[in-house]
């Protein structure tokens, strides 16, 4: 199960968050951990370079995009490894909407679109689609060009 | 109104970097929402308000059951639009706005026609949201369009389809169980992610039957699965396949093996990865298994990407637990990781360093980790500490440079939880290394002259208060516990002054100069530390001998039982009568299951305080028999047992018993507790019959005169056997008393009563309870330094076993004795091992054995017993107790 998808921007205000399974009194806990988490370690990080640590049977895979820090935290089946996958498919979406990596202004500005994007890779926990250009497409109704 | 969105030029957003939704309110969005019931829908204006509402809901804004049913009806208007993009959004909206059972029924319709559409992506989107808003009336007739769409040609709508069959299984399982005819189909799709959806679902559909799953595995391990994920999710359900057929063939091949071997050369790495730890994880797994996963996860070190290495890292971690020396190949790029940027992982390799490493390496390796311990955080630095703790309880000679290290680290900054792990370790170091004892209480006294913490400070200085006088040199310490006098607050000065009359008590060359300090303290400016300095003053006396009530007092525990003394305070109501503390019982009440567990734990609490640990258990035992007269002339106990229950749980009668071990008499003390409010029971005796224990005679039995409700009493039987003899037997119980009704309202017993009986389960006195459970820190030591003269040498067939492991832990509760140097634990599949025994005969003889087990052909196990011991009789005795076991 993918526990949680969350989005921060550098002062670590939460821009997005999509909690799977978390009972809601616990997801304030959830977002000033990721946050402290990322104040802790994401500064100086690359783009896109991965981070990871675990906490009990829960695994989180985090990074930096831009302005935007992102977080991705799994459990079960999906361990650290599925979730670069997942965190992968999130990055190269948002890079695919906003152009490059995005400024916050910039984020915000394609909201809408990478709700879209979110919503086709992480289906209620699962994740759902892996590939940019299918993403892409299928966030305009497109069908996926393989077919 | 609020402003709308203005679409800004690529270019200018560095310089303009303010927030499209600067200023947005619910308010004025829900009054923009209003666009959606316009006649001429304005797609693209729509798409903004929707782009605001999930901002909203996404900052955590909640909408009134109101104002969702007013955007939820405003909304579906918008399937009247045939703009795409438009369309995409309404999806998502109506999915995040999740309206209630009777809104449903609004969209149902609009959806149920999407779902029929023959454009594909509205077929997709619309199962999809349909399965999120649905329920079980509903799905029933949406059902049949779900199964076409499980094996659509498009594999988005499959894909749909399917995972909305894995989410809909959790509530509606006996509909989705309908499909798996299409689910299977599925499997085969050309589609990889369609393939990796069916397989999940099928999996679920039949996780139940446990025929089925194998048949599954079978049949695809065999196969071409195309998609990496869905590989991954093969390899899972094969090694529960494998768990649970639990058997290894004829031939020592385990089923399925070479399949997870060949997934280790896919070209997917997640695959690679998910191979090698499935075989990792392999129950009782081999060497020669192990050794091409470990390969492969030893490439994945060096690997650029981090969530590689952290992946092999901990994987090898785990490996390390159980078979650390598979693992000691990776210890170079190992070492290469502990400068890794990431700390989870330097940390991961440094502790799994400290559990593959030899003797040779600790000192190489603890230079490397000097460095990196300043730059991790705290929690990773407990880690690390508790890794070495372990490493130098393995290796004991090495305890200078790990003590060294944990001292330095000690003087360091650190939070709280930090510096206890690094003290915890230490007082077990001292415990438990002789040799070490010196260093360690010196490094302890030197934290405790800059120490922040009070909590640690008193735990450290009534350490010191047990350990300090018992060393070579007790007068060394007295400065640092008397400087805490000046420099602490007043919790501290006040266990310092406590500290300080211990070693007044216990070594007589210092009591006159401890007198001048104490007299000092006479004059703090704290209450609590004057008294107890008066206090201390006045129990030591002058300069007569101390005597034992005096040590008592001061070294004993409390022989209260805290629980009891808890109670009693807290029954205890403010009058002119003052709190006596004889009147609280002593009885120890029938204690729960996990903390009679735990004697046979390793004590890891470190500084506990002292009344909860079982030594101390067994201090108020003795105390306890000693007080009693009849029982005056038996001597001193050599062993109390454990307590062994003599009833079931939850029964009327709650009865455990501690066999007391004397030199010539036995004492059975039976603790039993009334658990029935109604009832009050008096002059409790339990009948012993032991007719099957030849060799004891019953001597004395002292009966309980009454046992009220939930209130614990013993009763304790004494029999008399040959003396220093490891005489066994086995007695039957019965436990006779007289029953009075308790009247529930005003708790008063009736007069009269009636005879009644509980017939207790059946007690074994047996060999192991002769012997003490006394570790040695070096066994070989111990065993040279023992007369060759006394060793007695013999050969025994155990006969056919489950495994190694099940005779050796045989032979040691036959024992009863203290497994030396982790050799208890058998490594899995091994056909050999050597187990290391000592302990303490009764008499107070020291024993050694040297168990050396071998498997034999197809189950039975032989056994080489080898015995030194200080009495060559208790060598022969030891042998006797396994011949006869």
């Amino acid at each position: 199960m993918i526990l949680a998808v969350l989005f921060a921007n550098a002062e670590g205000n939460i821009l997005i968050e999509r909690f799977h399974g978390v009972p809601a009194e616990e997801r304030l806990h959830w977002r000033s951990f990721l946050v402290k988490l990322g104040a802790d370690n994401l500064r100086g990080v690359k783009n896109e370079e991965l981070l990871v640590a675990c906490h009990k049977s829960v695994y989180i895979v985090y990074t930096v995009l831009g302005d935007v820090s992102i977080y991705v935290v799994g459990k079960d089946a999906y361990d650290e490894l599925a979730l670069s996958e997942v965190i992968f498919t999130i990055t190269s979406a948002v890079k695919d909407v906003c152009g490059k990596p995005p400024t916050e202004r910039r984020f915000l500005d394609k909201y809408g679109r990478i709700c879209l994007c979110l919503d086709e890779i992480v289906w209620k926990g699962y994740l759902e689609n892996t590939e940019k250009d299918r993403i892409k497409r299928l966030i305009r109704l497109k069908p996926p060009t393989e077919f | 109104m609020a402003q709308p969105l203005i679409k800004k030029d690529d270019d200018r957003d560095d310089e303009d970097n303010y927030s499209p939704f600067l200023g947005i309110e619910k308010g004025a969005v829900l009054q923009e929402a209003r666009v959606f019931n316009d006649p001429q829908l304005d797609a693209r204006r729509c798409s903004q308000v929707i782009t605001k509402l999930l901002y909203l809901l996404n900052q955590g804004e909640t909408f009134t059951k109101v104002e969702a049913t007013e955007v939820f009806f405003s909304v579906t208007k918008l399937f009247q639009s045939r703009d795409l993009g438009l369309r995409r959004m309404v999806y998502l909206i109506i999915k995040e706005l999740s309206p209630s059972a009777d809104e449903v029924i609004i969209v149902t319709s609009s959806l149920m026609k999407d779902m029929n559409s023959k454009t594909d992506m509205y077929r997709a989107n619309a199962i999809r949201v349909l399965c999120r808003i649905t329920d079980g009336t509903l799905l029933t007739q949406i059902e049949r369009y779900l199964k076409q769409a499980i094996v659509d040609k498009n594999p988005v709508v499959a894909s749909a389809a399917l995972v909305s069959g894995i989410h809909l299984l959790q509530t509606n399982p006996e509909i989705v169980k309908r499909w798996s005819n299409e689910v299977q189909e599925a499997v085969q799709s050309r589609a990889a992610l369609v393939q990796f959806h069916a397989l999940a679902l099928l999996h679920q559909i039949r996780q139940n039957d446990r025929l089925a799953v194998s048949k599954l595995v079978t049949s695809l391990t065999r196969g071409s699965v195309r998609s990496p994920l869905a590989q991954c999710l093969l390899i899972r359900y094969t090694s529960q396949v494998i768990r649970e057929s639990g058997n290894i063939t004829q031939s020592g091949e385990r089923p399925f093996y070479d399949f997870l071997e060949s997934c280790l050369r896919h070209k997917s790495e997640m695959v690679i990865f998910e191979a090698a730890k499935a075989i990792t994880d392999l129950n009782g797994v081999t060497s020669r298994e192990l050794t091409p996963a470990i390969t492969v996860l030893q490439l994945f070190l060096s690997s650029s990407k981090p969530v590689l290495r952290f992946a092999a890292v901990r994987t090898l971690n785990k490996v390390a637990m159980t078979h650390p020396m598979a693992v000691t190949n990776c210890n170079i790029d190992m070492e290469s990781l502990i400068s890794d940027q990431n700390r989870s992982i330097a940390t991961l390799a440094i502790t799994t360093l400290l559990k593959t490493g030899n003797e040779s390496s600790v000192d190489r390796l603890m230079k490397q980790i000097t460095n990196f311990m300043s730059d991790i955080a705290d929690e990773f630095k407990i880690v690390v500490v508790e890794a070495i703790r372990s490493l130098c309880l393995k290796f004991p000679l090495k305890y200078r440079s790990l003590m060294n290290f944990l001292s330095n680290i000690l003087r360091e900054e650190g939070g709280f939880d930090y510096k206890k792990a690094i003290v915890d370790s230490i007082v077990i170091l001292i415990r438990d290394i002789p040799d070490a004892k010196e260093s360690g209480l010196l490094h302890l006294c030197e934290f405790i002259e800059d120490c922040e913490f009070t909590y640690l400070s008193t735990q450290i200085l009534h350490f010191l208060g047990i350990e300090g006088p018992k060393t070579l040199d007790p007068s060394k310490y007295i400065r640092y516990i008397y400087n805490r006098v000046h420099l602490e607050n007043a919790t501290v000065r006040a266990s310092a002054v406590s500290t300080l009359a211990k070693f007044g008590a216990s070594v007589d060359g210092l009591k006159p100069r401890i007198f001048v300090l104490l007299r000092r303290c006479l004059f703090d400016s704290d209450d609590e530390v004057r008294d107890r300095a008066t206090l201390y003053l006045n129990t030591l006396g002058g300069d007569t001998e101390i005597d034992n009530d005096a040590k008592d007092f001061l070294f004993g525990s409390l022989d209260i039982p805290l629980v009891n003394l808890e109670t009693s305070l807290k029954k205890y109501e403010p009058s002119e009568e003052a709190f006596d503390i004889n009147l609280v019982p002593k009885e120890v009440k029938s204690q729960p299951l996990a903390e009679k567990k735990a004697p046979g734990k390793k004590p890891t609490g470190g500084l506990g305080a002292p009344p909860s640990g079982p030594p101390s258990t067994v201090d108020s035992y003795e105390k306890q028999l000693l007080s009693i007269p009849e029982f005056a002339n038996f001597g001193k106990p050599f062993k109390s047992s454990a307590p062994v229950e003599l009833t079931e749980a939850e029964t009327e009668y709650a009865v455990n018993v501690v066999k007391h071990i004397f030199d010539t008499h036995v004492v059975f003390q039976y603790n039993c507790t009334n658990t029935i409010p109604e009832q009050l029971l008096e002059d409790v005796i339990v009948v012993v019959d032991a007719s099957e224990a030849e060799e004891f005679s019953q001597v004395i039995s002292k009966p309980l005169r009454s046992l009220p409700y939930d209130s614990p009493g013993q009763i304790f039987v004494a029999f008399e056997k040959p003396e220093g003899l490891p005489t066994s037997g086995k007695f039957s119980n019965i436990l006779r008393f007289i029953v009075k009704e308790v009247d529930p309202t005003s708790g008063e017993a009736e007069d009269d009563g009636v005879e009644d009986e509980y017939q207790l389960e059946d007690l074994e006195v047996v060999a192991a309870d002769y012997i003490l459970k006394v570790g040695v820190s070096n066994f070989r030591n111990a065993w040279e330094s023992m007369d060759p003269d006394s060793e007695r040498v013999d050969e025994y067939g155990l006969g056919p076993r489950e495994g190694l492991s099940e005779a050796v832990n045989t032979v040691i509760t036959l024992l009863g004795m203290q497994p030396c140097e982790g050799t208890e634990v058998v490594p899995p599949n091994s056909r050999s091992h050597t187990c290391l025994l000592s302990g303490v005969f009764i008499g107070g003889v020291k024993v050694l054995v040297r168990l050396s087990f071998g498997l034999d052909g197809a189950k039975d196990v032989a056994m080489k017993l080898a015995v030194r011991s200080d009495d060559v009789t208790v060598s022969d005795a030891i042998h006797e107790i396994v011949a006869s076991g």
